[in-house]
């Protein structure tokens, strides 16, 4: 079986069912409605576009191409990432774009290469779609985990100031904090990986068989996916936490408040 | 040659905000002695401690700790020359026993493990039962939390001990008991925050009184 073709219709069609959710806000009165529709038609607009630039990207399989799209997209996230969690640009940006890009290579190269076995590192076709899914995942597993990590030091101010005083040396006195972060950040995906196929069936298996392969051909794709997405946030999450451990804290060890926005 | 003196703050001036805590405060402490930073609220007394730590800088002034500048480099090993009691110690959801032992992970204390062995005998001291180790920080009262963290800094037999404030919420018989046991040490110099400046500090060499913000200090 080919992949099933929606067609513009069966997209339209597909708007219909915003009818249930805005209906229920608007009895709830609930003012996310003109928000929702705003909401909506940038997807569209941006996935459309999207659509086009891959097309002409897959068309022209150029890897210089290909490698200026995947920096764009790390940049993107990078900005996303510290846009949300309110930390300082110039002492991070730097810093999380570098995790960002060892924590989408790192999973890319061992998928494109060992998996697929293609002799085109940066073939479009899979490149940009695979470091896609570890990015997305990479982004809200680094918001989690730079979050906890800044916000419990601050919080917790007077414990990591003791751990200092007693003779701990940076790493040390900041363990029990990144333990604390990258456990928080690598829980979400851990459990995913539990109760997948259980519980939900994930999007890139259900677009694998609709695209016409069998389930099993969808399953080993996902496996080695999820796989890829663990490891590239693993990586990402360490990474930027100890990337960023020079330039979040003064030379005496103290973490420096500059870098909250 | 005579040893360094362990803490000395030379022409230090604190400032926040704006707004100047302390001018040109000096203060050397000879080996071993015993000295009580007394004054208002908001005068600098627990900043200066913080300043020893590297936690603050100052404004202006120097700071050495045994003989030694303090700078982002030096305060890595001077550290080690200190242990700290603050005020409102935070042990969180760890027991008393791995707080207190927690210091004894950290490289630069690794030798000093054999001192753990001090603990059964110092909790009575300080009138703590022994089975308060195996409790929570959180279902500890703030006075036993501050006889913990003196536990925890004497363990690690300092040249220098800092406390601030260690007493503020103690009952009259554990404060003395906290006193009876500074008193008792020979050896260590001690420089201790207090808003007491009754009798029951007489075991300190000399009271260092510090002016409201503003005002100017001279050498003690």
């Amino acid at each position: 079986m080919g992949a099933i073709e929606i067609g513009a219709g069966g997209l339209a069609a597909s708007y219909v069912l915003l009818i249930f959710p805005l209906a229920a806000m608007l009895w709830l009165r609930i003012p996310l409605v003109s928000q929702t529709l705003v909401s909506v038609l940038r997807m569209t607009v941006q996935l459309l576009l999207v659509g086009f630039y891959l097309q002409f990207l897959f068309d022209l399989d150029d890897p210089r191409l290909t490698t200026l799209w995947l920096v764009i997209m790390i940049v993107v996230a990078d900005l996303s990432i510290l846009r949300t969690t309110r930390l300082c640009l110039r002492c991070f940006a730097g810093p999380l774009f570098l995790a960002l890009a060892a924590g989408t290579a790192l999973p890319l190269l061992f998928f494109v290469v060992l998996l697929l076995r293609q002799p085109n590192w940066m073939a479009a076709q899979v490149a940009v779609p695979v470091a896609g899914m570890i990015l997305g995942n990479c982004l809200r597993a680094d918001i989690v985990g730079i979050r906890t990590f800044y916000d419990s030091i601050r919080k917790s101010n007077r414990d990591y100031l003791r751990r200092l005083a007693c003779g701990a040396g940076r790493a040390e006195a900041v363990r029990p904090y990144l333990r604390d972060a990258v456990s928080a950040a690598l829980a979400p995906t851990v459990a995913t990986m539990a109760t997948i196929g259980l519980v939900s069936l994930p999007g890139m298996m259900t677009g694998v068989i609709l695209g016409g392969a069998n389930p099993m051909l969808a399953i080993q794709y996902q496996i080695a996916i999820m796989i890829a997405i663990f490891c590239g946030t693993a990586v990402t999450v360490v990474a930027v936490l100890l990337l960023t451990l020079r330039s979040a804290f003064t030379p005496y060890g103290t973490l420096d408040p500059a870098i909250f926005r | 040659m005579a040893s360094p003196p362990p803490i000395e703050f030379d022409r230090v001036s604190l400032a926040f905000d704006g707004r100047t805590l302390l001018r040109d405060f000096s203060l050397r402490l000879a080996p071993g002695e015993k000295v009580v930073l007394a004054g208002p609220s908001g005068s600098g007394k627990s900043s200066l401690l913080a300043c020893l730590l590297g936690f603050l800088r100052p404004a202006a002034g120097q700071i050495a700790i045994q003989g030694e500048p303090l700078t982002p480099k030096s305060i890595w090993h001077l550290r080690r020359a200190l242990a700290l009691v603050q005020q409102e110690p935070d042990i969180g959801e760890q027991t008393a026993e791995a707080w207190i032992r927690e210091p004894f992970t950290f490289r630069a204390n690794e030798a000093l493990r054999d001192r753990l062995d001090r603990l059964p005998g110092l909790l009575p001291r300080l009138r703590l039962d022994p089975a308060l180790l195996r409790r929570k920080g959180t279902d500890l009262s703030g006075g036993e939390k501050q006889r913990i963290a003196l536990v925890a800094a004497l363990l690690l037999d300092r040249p220098v001990l800092l406390l601030d404030e260690p007493a503020s919420a103690l009952d009259p018989d554990s404060r003395q008991a906290v006193y009876d046991c500074l008193a008792g040490l020979s050896g260590q110099t001690l420089l201790m925050v207090s808003h007491d400046t009754g009798p029951a500090l007489d075991f300190a060499d000399r009271t260092v009184r510090l002016a409201p913000p503003e005002v100017p200090h001279g050498r003690d």
